[in-house]
């Protein structure tokens, strides 16, 4: 194979390394830039503390509901087409082409103060807007696709020529369901968890509108660094930051492992 | 004998069903309701909170909306987002081809950590990317490089968040990709230019074009990662995302909902020709 000139290798190593490699060295050179001593102050901040647990917690459930319906609906659209199922198809994607500002400011529109069920709800007792529910519900809408992009083209490509024959043996559905479809997706569905998870920890537009960024109370991680920067506490913020691209990082590993199961699976099929 | 019967029976009533009734391999008691409740949780989240954007748009009737769109500032950010982000996508489709490619037809030292900072940009939280690029290229840059409040740390930073995109979109066709054709012509003596404009360039159109798609998508919704460095100046760099943000704080709902549904549906209009033009690339291609 010919190689590219190496004045095209250089260029591209230059333009990645200034736009991405350089601006990550810069987040963990700042970060330690002070010692040890005062970054351990740092991550012990009460308010940056606050934030990494509600982000947490934030994640802890949006994360599994989008699971269950990314897998269920991936299954439903795949396994049983109608036009209902067509419309569906298309309306998972609808929240990855939309500013997370505007899912945040749809949001407010429905079950804001002023929005069309938040009387009804607060009347309950409900409220929904700038507390953890509208944290949850906005990370639930920004990351709604994920699973789904993953899950749908492999259910495809895997058919049901492996059902069928379990069926034939006398397997019952739910055996079927647990040992076979469950199984033949499960590094996709991995990757799709981890692209949500990657998704739900570092919104920051949506949850930004819907949270009301209330220090220790509605302010999640991302929050928390970007008003640290707004208040020019940039140390602070660039130690919250590196905590971010680290587990970004560590997500990124994940993937990489996932899709390298998917690909060995592949192969063994092939 | 009974066993025997019992199969065929059942490879008759199983493995011949039509189509459109191999679904009652997944669990069937369940179904209704699991359905019913994807439906409900997508209205909850998605649906209903739209039709309330669309009828708060409206809420000043159809003039309201028109003046709230047409209004100075909203133009101008809604132009600005549109420019800042066809640009970044623009420059990032070509660097997004030339990394693929080195990526899929060279072996160098440091090309797996290349390929790994690739999808960097997936995976950091934006306001990550948004508050470093605004420490490394703003007002207390390292290198004294101040490019806040001026449009190309905007696009810079769009170039940032997008720049997987179109890798990943073409690394894939690449790596399929045999090349008699292009050895084929320059055995008849046509430039590497030549070979690469009318035959590799075709070819990896419909998934340059795709990634770029999704690019140009991702970065006229993009906030976190532009909204520090941009400063947010009205009429000189606020973008339409900062805007909308800025109407929703003060509660201009109408307002806000009107600049939000026309960006929406130009965005939409957009990538709808960006879909004709890939499939008419793939037609040619077959």
């Amino acid at each position: 194979m010919k190689r590219s000139p190496l004045t095209l290798r250089v260029a591209v190593l230059t333009y990645v390394g200034l736009l991405i490699g350089l601006p990550l060295f810069f987040v963990f050179q700042q970060t330690f830039s002070r010692g040890f001593g005062v970054l351990w102050q740092a991550l012990n901040d009460q308010q940056m503390d606050a934030a990494m647990i509600l982000s947490a917690k934030v994640a802890l459930v949006a994360v599994p509901l989008n699971v269950l319906f990314g897998v269920g609906t991936s299954l439903w659209i795949v396994r049983s087409p109608s036009r209902i199922t067509a419309v569906l198809d298309r309306l998972i994607d609808i929240p990855l082409a939309i500013s997370p500002i505007i899912v945040g400011l749809v949001l407010m529109l429905a079950y804001g103060q002023n929005g069309w069920f938040g009387q009804t709800f607060a009347s309950w007792g409900w409220n929904i807007m700038f507390s953890y529910p509208g944290i949850v519900i906005a990370s639930i809408f920004v990351s709604l696709p994920l699973v789904s992009r993953q899950v749908i083209p492999l259910l495809r490509e895997v058919g049901t020529h492996a059902e069928e024959t379990a069926a034939t043996l006398g397997a019952g559905p739910w055996r079927i369901f647990f040992t076979i479809t469950l199984r033949s997706i499960t590094w996709a569905t991995a990757y799709g968890v981890t692209l949500t998870l990657a998704r739900v920890i570092g919104e920051y537009g949506a949850v930004l509108v819907v949270s009301g960024n209330i220090a220790l109370v509605t302010q999640t991680l991302t929050l928390n660094i970007g008003a640290n920067f707004d208040n020019f506490n940039n140390y602070q913020g660039f130690v919250g930051s590196a905590v971010l691209a680290l587990s970004s990082i560590i997500i990124l590993s994940m993937l990489s492992i996932a899709r390298n199961r998917e690909r060995k699976r592949h192969e063994y099929l092939a | 004998m009974a066993v025997t019967a019992n199969y065929q029976e059942s490879t008759k009533s199983r493995l011949l069903l039509p189509k459109e009734r191999q679904s009652r391999f997944v669990i069937s008691p369940v179904k209704g309701v699991a359905r019913g409740a994807a439906v409900t949780f997508l209205s909850l989240v998605v649906l209903i909170p739209f039709a309330a954007l669309i009828t708060n748009a409206f809420n000043g009737g159809v003039s309201g909306f028109w003046n709230a769109v047409t209004a100075k500032e909203s133009l101008h950010a809604i132009g600005l987002t549109f420019f800042c982000a066809a640009l970044g996508s623009a420059l990032n489709s070509a660097a997004g081809l030339a990394t693929a490619w080195v990526l899929v037809r060279d072996r160098f030292w440091g090309q797996g950590l290349l390929n790994a900072l690739i999808d960097l940009p997936f995976a950091l939280p934006t306001v990550v990317a948004g508050v470093t690029l605004y420490t490394l290229y703003g007002p207390l840059s390292p290198i004294h490089l101040s490019l806040t409040g001026t449009w190309i740390g905007i696009t810079l930073a769009i170039m940032f968040v997008t720049l997987p995109f179109t890798v990943r979109a073409v690394q894939p066709v690449l790596e399929t990709m045999t090349f008699t054709a292009q050895a084929a012509a320059a055995t008849l003596g046509a430039s590497p230019i030549r070979i690469f404009r009318t035959i590799t360039l075709p070819a990896l159109a419909p998934a340059l074009l795709a990634g770029t798609g999704l690019a140009f998508a991702r970065s006229i919704g993009e906030y976190g990662s532009v909204v520090f460095i941009s400063n947010n100046l009205p009429y000189k760099t606020e973008l339409a995302s900062s805007y909308i943000f800025s109407l929703t704080s003060s509660s201009q709902n109408t307002a806000a909902s009107a600049a939000s549904l026309a960006l929406l549906v130009v965005a939409m209009a957009l990538l709808g020709l960006f879909s004709v033009l890939s499939y008419h690339f793939s037609r040619g291609n077959r």
